[in-house]
């Protein structure tokens, strides 16, 4: 596959990564992960290792089922109603490891009205790492990180998918 | 002319209910600032956040920004942050290490003791140095490690305001460390809230909300809050206890169903920590701090010692606030237990967590719900707030202890009563 291919790949795949977040596709969302998914929001730059960091968000694959299966009950109030939100992504760039592992860079800024309470529209403005691994000739998503250009002055609600 | 209606506090704070006005009127906030915020105790920080000498954090207590910094005799001082020159805010960053602090306006410097060091071309001054220097914390004091300070120095001792129920809680925290030593230097997360402050001590020591606001996350995944706080006085043992001084405590440790629930994890994983804590405190007490776990209060005004989890209340303005959290890390433990603890607090507390996000949904709705409200409502009957509830089975013990069942509203009224005495405190102005 050709540099430019696979840079078309991983952007199509980035995209829909983006797509199925914003609409709170969740399932569809989650079947993008590998067994190994890390998604991590630290509390300032993306620097050090994260285990030993107290962090916004640090889930392995188990507590990511959580926080989604706490999305589906329908008594998630910080999420009822669900943000109205888009995202746009740019500055793409693609590494690829070989042995099947991408890696890939974004900047993205979200737009999210809090609907479920003051109804104040918050952007989200950041960088993301996307770690890569095409399974069965399919591209999954094995880790998330995800710095918010707001790190260190503290966040409103953060419920949604990142 | 000008007439300024004085805030009737007695009027708007009464024991069963208060009045809705005080979340929002921006009135009553700029006093609150001044008469709790500057006149009273409030909790800075910790002393493991600054360990060596020159290290400072910066910190806001109501409007003022202040320093805490390790002097060079490793004793804490509590400094404004702002040049005593012309009033320039000295420190930028959250945290730091320096020898002295140096003003970017005129390069004044100062020393960790805020005196005065150095001032560019000294002759144009003629009165004495000394009275140049940083404005200082009037009172500063520390109990294992919790720094306090009282901005104005006429609150009394620190003794009088935590009283033996603050220092007893501080000390069932710290007495589960096998050192009997925490360490609160991971770093701390500042989750923004559309909402008054006072919501928060209220939040923090409900009882009666938790298995509604928080259905979610007990339909999402086990948690010993389904053990301790859900399901009201049909359900569990905890009580609901108003220690006295604004501080209150949701007391979990009669329905815990077994030892470390609170750790979520079984003595078989955390050996190590055990036996050290048996070395410090001999079998029959481990056994029982195994059990009882520690803390769920709130030291008034501004202190939460969730279990493992320890947060400021920072006021902002009358609907701004930031709840601002860290997590507990114990002294002397097994590798991986404190990285438990660190994976536990980011589940529990903070924007994306599974528990306090929806805290703060709740508050930012009951801000919107009371913003219309106004003062002169309250001799109308309108815009109250009711907390009565559990009145009638409240219990008072010998020392003047209030307790009731852990989803009465007896930690609310708690706090409030100390508002009240505090807002009608005779003060010199």
């Amino acid at each position: 596959m050709s540099t430019v291919e696979l840079h078309a790949e991983v952007e199509a795949f980035l995209y829909r990564e983006a797509r199925l977040a914003d609409e709170f596709q969740l399932d569809e969302w989650e079947a993008l992960l590998t067994d190994d998914f890390h998604y991590w929001v630290p509390a300032g730059r993306i620097v050090g290792e994260p285990s030993e960091q107290l962090s916004y968000l640090n889930d392995n694959r188990a507590r990511v089922a959580t926080r989604i299966r706490q999305l589906k009950t329908g008594k998630r109030l910080s999420q009822l109603p669900i943000s109205p939100m888009r995202r746009v992504i740019s500055n793409v760039e693609v590494s690829d490891l070989g042995d099947d592992e991408i890696t890939a860079t974004a900047n993205f800024v979200i737009y999210e009205v809090a609907a479920q309470s003051s109804g104040e529209l918050r952007v989200w403005p950041g960088h993301a790492q996307y770690r890569l691994r095409r399974v069965d000739g399919v591209l999954q998503m094995s880790a998330k990180w995800v710095e918010l250009v707001t790190a260190e002055i503290g966040q409103r609600n953060l419920t949604f998918l990142i | 002319m000008f007439t300024f209606m004085a805030i009737d506090y007695q009027q708007l704070v009464q024991g069963d209910r208060i009045h809705a006005s005080l979340l929002h009127d921006p009135d009553a906030f700029a006093e609150e600032m001044d008469r709790i915020f500057i006149r009273g105790w409030v909790f800075v920080g910790h002393e493991s956040e600054i360990k060596d000498q020159g290290d400072w954090v910066t910190r806001q207590l109501g409007n003022e920004s202040v320093i805490m910094v390790r002097e060079h005799d490793d004793s804490v001082n509590v400094l404004a942050n702002r040049c005593a020159h012309r009033g320039t805010a000295l420190c930028w960053e959250h945290q730091g290490n320096s020898s002295f602090f140096q003003c970017t306006y005129h390069n004044w410097r100062f020393g960790l003791d805020g005196a005065v060091r150095a001032i560019p071309f000294p002759d144009g001054y003629t009165n004495p140095k000394e009275q140049r220097g940083l404005d200082r914390a009037g009172q500063i004091d520390s109990y294992r490690g919790f720094v306090f300070v009282n901005l104005d120095g006429s609150a009394g001792p620190l003794d009088e305001h935590l009283g033996a129920a603050g220092y007893d809680l501080i000390d069932r925290l710290c007495d589960l460390s096998p050192t009997g030593r925490i360490d609160l230097s991971k770093g701390w997360i500042a989750h923004r809230v559309q909402s008054n402050w006072k919501l928060w001590p209220e939040s923090d020591s409900d009882g009666y909300h938790v298995g509604f606001v928080h259905a979610s996350m007990s339909a999402a995944t086990d948690t010993y809050y389904d053990e301790v706080a859900v399901g009201g006085d049909a359900v569990s043992s905890s009580r609901a206890v108003d220690h006295g001084n604004g501080h209150v405590e949701l007391d979990f440790r009669p329905s815990y169903k077994r030892e470390l629930s609170w750790l979520g994890i079984t003595r078989d994983k955390v050996k190590g920590y055990y036996e050290a804590l048996v070395t410090r405190v001999g079998v029959e007490s481990a056994e029982q701090m195994l059990w009882d776990g520690p803390p769920h209060a709130f030291l008034f005004p501004n202190l939460f010692l969730g279990e493992l989890v320890v947060a400021i209340v920072e006021p902002l303005g009358p609907g701004e606030m930031i709840h601002r959290h860290t997590s507990v890390q114990f002294e002397g433990v097994e590798e991986g237990f404190n990285q438990r603890l660190l994976r536990q607090t980011e589940a529990a507390v903070g924007p994306a967590s599974f528990i306090t996000s929806d805290d703060a949904i709740t508050a930012e709705r009951i801000q919107a719900g009371v913003s219309g409200t106004r003062r002169s409502w309250a001799g109308e009957n309108r815009g109250w707030i009711d907390l009565s509830r559990g009145l009638h089975r409240e219990e008072v013990d010998e020392t003047g202890t209030r307790s009731s069942d852990a989803s009465d509203e007896t930690t609310n009224r708690g706090f409030w009563r100390r508002y009240l005495e505090l807002m009608t405190r005779r003060v010199s102005v």
